[in-house]
């Protein structure tokens, strides 16, 4: 009798599924109505986050398929919540091929071995690998962006308020710290923004160990502000709790990748942001247009401030007046390629709000450890150790709990 | 006042069965539906992806069967496993913690095979899983058996402490470990090399791997072994009455260890086959089979025809949930979990609802 009834359990699993089946034989398949270009998409988060890394990614890939034509709710698949797992990497590579996408997209770093084997397996379709090293010279490129200079420019905002307050103790909440260039040049162009207005800035980094962990962000950010007496506190984290906890205390924070001005009204002043969708749009369209050229068209991707994919959120109205005309003198810098942050020229800022002015010294780039890395004078360290091998951190970084 | 009673139903009719079971899930799927239809889907067009693991339409159809397959394997074989502890009333519920030192020992082997045979090292990697999680299972039934430990805690505990095992040797960049990818900055885990990776019959494209053919000859041997042989009977002597199996002349504790033993290799096995079939190992490659492997064993009622089918059916609702969601961007995968939790736990309402009645106090006496 029991296996009776187990087996009834199937069959009435069986039934039901062949009663949908029928229920789905009078629809039409929704291939019909959308165009032949197909985005695929692989997310480590929900593309129904409201904040963070995949809703950054989410955002760009919809804005640029308006930008292109296309339309995000017909001609973009996405499997979600993909864990840095192979396996299932693959499986979701196989579900977003068998849609017919001509583009796929991986945006988390664990999906590199998975997308360089199947990137071979589909020779029609362009694999595109976020924050990755890998890539061929037909199907599979990688993309990132020079947030560094971003972040240079967020530390000229919490220069100018370290400045007005008397107080030259900065407080930055890091995910990592030297293990990854990611973070370390972030917390570098950071510190070096500051000094560029405030040369007696200090920038003290808590590292959680983690890329997101609210209660650590959090505690870590109360401890910058209680024991070291931190005024400003940046991030290098998921969450915006850093910001939230500036805002209680009374001091002054810089978020990452959104604008955190609405999460922390009173303390926040600006947020170095991600744009994607200057780089999806650009991905998108070379695809489009001819896939055979996609590698030589765009290749593998890394640009900063000059195509825009990278920026400092609007300035909010805790910033101090000098604030915007520092930052856009050093943006303009940057964009023309006439300087870098990671050079042996060193920027500083001179002169009251509407006569703020910008000079040019040679100076070393040094370690807090006082070994030179660029002569004075000396052209920006490659994009490679920017990318992939800066593990030091530059004079007035400490870490705090190392 | 009144009070009121729950009553097995002495008469278990088959039509009953049916009815409460295709009510239960024709609910669950009514509850998705309104939630797809908030969201603006066509809930008929959702369910028909879903239960078509997303076939309409797909151009490489044949890649969704062959991730079916991936899913199906480790849970039929995981969820045999469990039923033969649960046969016995051993409360094993560390198949992930056993799968994964079983998957953990499998790479050791695969990730150090470059250039030996392609069969011989996956047969040592199978050996290599079976004997290390099988010793995790005869050493916790042993502490049950010499100390009366309780067995539920100590299996949930050993699936904390080799997740964190892996995890470990997943994030630790250290010369010794082969795990992860060399030329790497950041930890990640490494394929396998060629000789490590499951090989199958190739049927046009699709490749039927032989990790599908031993899983359905190892439902088989479980079958024949529970139903026919000596040692198939004492599990079920052991798990009605223990007292019974001792007055019987029974080794309890002999059978205990024993059956803990094959459950926990057969975990090890499907493991091996998981990794083998992946070419690699991650922290989640068990895919939760040690948790839905419960389900499927008590779904079944730990027959073993029955877990084939069940396996087979949870395995088509795994993989149609996530092949549905792809297709529709405003789902994520949060939505397919919820729909299989709803149908999960109608279906086991309905079966409680099938075999017990609700009854007031006077008419219980009467019953």
């Amino acid at each position: 009798m029991k296996k009776l009834i187990s087996l009834l359990v199937s069959a009435a699993l069986a039934v039901t599924s062949v009663f949908a089946l029928a229920g789905c034989s009078g629809t039409k398949g929704s291939g019909n109505e959308a165009s032949n270009f197909k985005v695929g998409a692989i997310y480590i988060n929900s593309q129904n986050d409201t904040a963070g890394y995949t809703y950054a990614h989410h955002h760009g890939i919809t804005e640029a398929m308006k930008q292109v034509g296309l339309d995000p709710s017909k001609d973009l698949y996405i499997v979600d919540n993909v864990p840095e797992d192979d396996e299932k990497v693959k499986q979701a590579i196989d579900q977003l091929a068998g849609n017919g996408c001509n583009i796929i997209f991986g945006i988390s770093f664990g999906y590199l071995n998975a997308m360089d084997e199947k990137a071979k397996e589909y020779p029609d379709i362009i694999f595109s690998h976020a924050t990755g090293y890998l890539s061929n010279d037909k199907n599979f490129n990688n993309y990132f962006g020079r947030i560094y200079q971003a972040r240079y420019l967020a530390g000229i905002a919490a220069g100018y308020k370290s400045l007005a307050l008397g107080n030259n103790n900065i407080g930055y909440v890091s995910a990592w710290g030297t293990e990854y260039a990611e973070t370390c040049s972030g917390i570098n162009a950071f510190a070096m923004g500051c000094m560029a207005v405030n040369p007696d800035a200090k920038v003290n980094v808590y590292e959680i160990y983690t890329w997101g962990d609210q209660e650590k962000e959090r505690q870590a950010a109360e401890l910058l502000i209680d024991t070291y007496g931190c005024c400003v506190i940046a991030q290098h984290c998921d969450s915006a709790q850093p910001q939230i906890v500036a805002n209680e205390k009374n001091v002054f924070g810089c978020g990452y990748n959104s604008d955190m001005t609405k999460e922390a009204p009173n303390a926040h002043l600006a947020a170095p942001v991600w744009n994607w969708d200057a780089y999806y749009a650009t991905a998108m369209k070379a695809a489009m247009a001819n896939p055979s050229t996609f590698m030589t068209e765009v290749g593998n991707y890394y640009e900063g401030l000059n195509a825009g994919l990278v920026d400092v959120s609007a300035l909010s109205s805790n910033c101090e007046p000098e604030t915007k005309e520092a930052i856009d003198l050093a943006k303009k810098m940057m964009i023309n390629g006439e300087w870098d942050v990671f050079s042996g020229v060193k920027l500083s800022f001179s002169g009251a709000a509407g006569s703020v002015a910008v000079a040019k010294t040679d100076a070393p780039l040094v370690t807090n450890e006082g070994a030179e890395i660029v002569a004075a004078g000396g052209a920006s360290v490659d994009d490679s150790v920017i990318q992939g091998t800066m593990n030091y951190y530059v004079e007035g970084v400490t870490q705090v709990n190392k | 006042m009144r009070r009121y009673h729950l009553v097995r139903r002495a008469d278990s009719q088959l039509k009953r069965t049916l009815i409460y079971y295709a009510a239960g899930i024709l609910i669950s799927l009514a509850i998705g539906a309104v939630i797809l239809a908030c969201l603006e889907i066509n809930p008929f067009e959702y369910y028909g992806r879903m239960f078509t693991i997303g076939l309409i339409g797909n151009r490489y159809g044949y890649k969704s069967i062959e991730g079916l397959l991936k899913i199906f394997v480790p849970l039929l074989i995981t969820s045999l496993a469990l039923s033969l502890s649960f046969k016995m009333r051993f409360w094993n519920i560390g198949g992930e913690g056993e799968f994964l030192i079983g998957a953990i020992c499998a790479s050791c082997i695969a990730f150090n095979s470059t250039g030996m045979p392609n069969f011989v090292t996956v047969i040592l990697m199978c050996i290599a899983a079976m004997l290390s999680s099988g010793i995790i299972g005869i050493a916790i039934a042993a502490l049950k058996v010499k100390f009366n430990t309780n067995e539920t805690l100590m299996t949930l505990m050993i699936n904390y402490i080799m997740l964190y095992v892996i995890r470990y040797l997943g994030d630790t960049k250290a010369p010794w470990n082969f795990f992860l990818r060399a030329d790497s900055e950041r930890p990640i885990f490494g394929s396998f090399p060629e000789s490590a990776v499951m090989k199958g019959i190739p049927l046009g494209p699709f490749t039927l791997l032989w990790s599908v053919l031993i899983s359905i000859i190892l439902t088989v041997i479980v079958y024949v072994y529970l139903k026919y042989t000596k040692q198939g009977y004492e599990i079920s002597v052991v798990g009605d009455s223990s007292a019974t199996a001792k007055y019987a002349g029974m080794g309890v504790g002999k059978i205990v260890l024993r059956t803990m033993f094959i459950s926990s290799a057969m975990i090890g096995l499907a493991a091996a086959l998981t990794v083998s079939a992946a070419g690699t190992i991650s922290d989640t490659i068990t895919n939760d089979v040690g948790w839905t492997g419960i389900i499927v064993a008590w779904l079944s009622k730990l027959s073993v025809p029955a877990v084939f089918v069940t396996a087979v059916l949870i395995s088509i609702l795994q993989y149609g949930c996530q092949a549905a969601a792809t297709q529709y961007p405003a789902i994520d995968i949060n939505y397919a979990d919820l729909l299989q939790g709803i149908i999960l736990f109608s279906v086991l309402v309905a079966d409680f609802a099938a075999n017990f009645k609700i009854v007031r106090k006077e008419d219980a006496k009467n019953a």
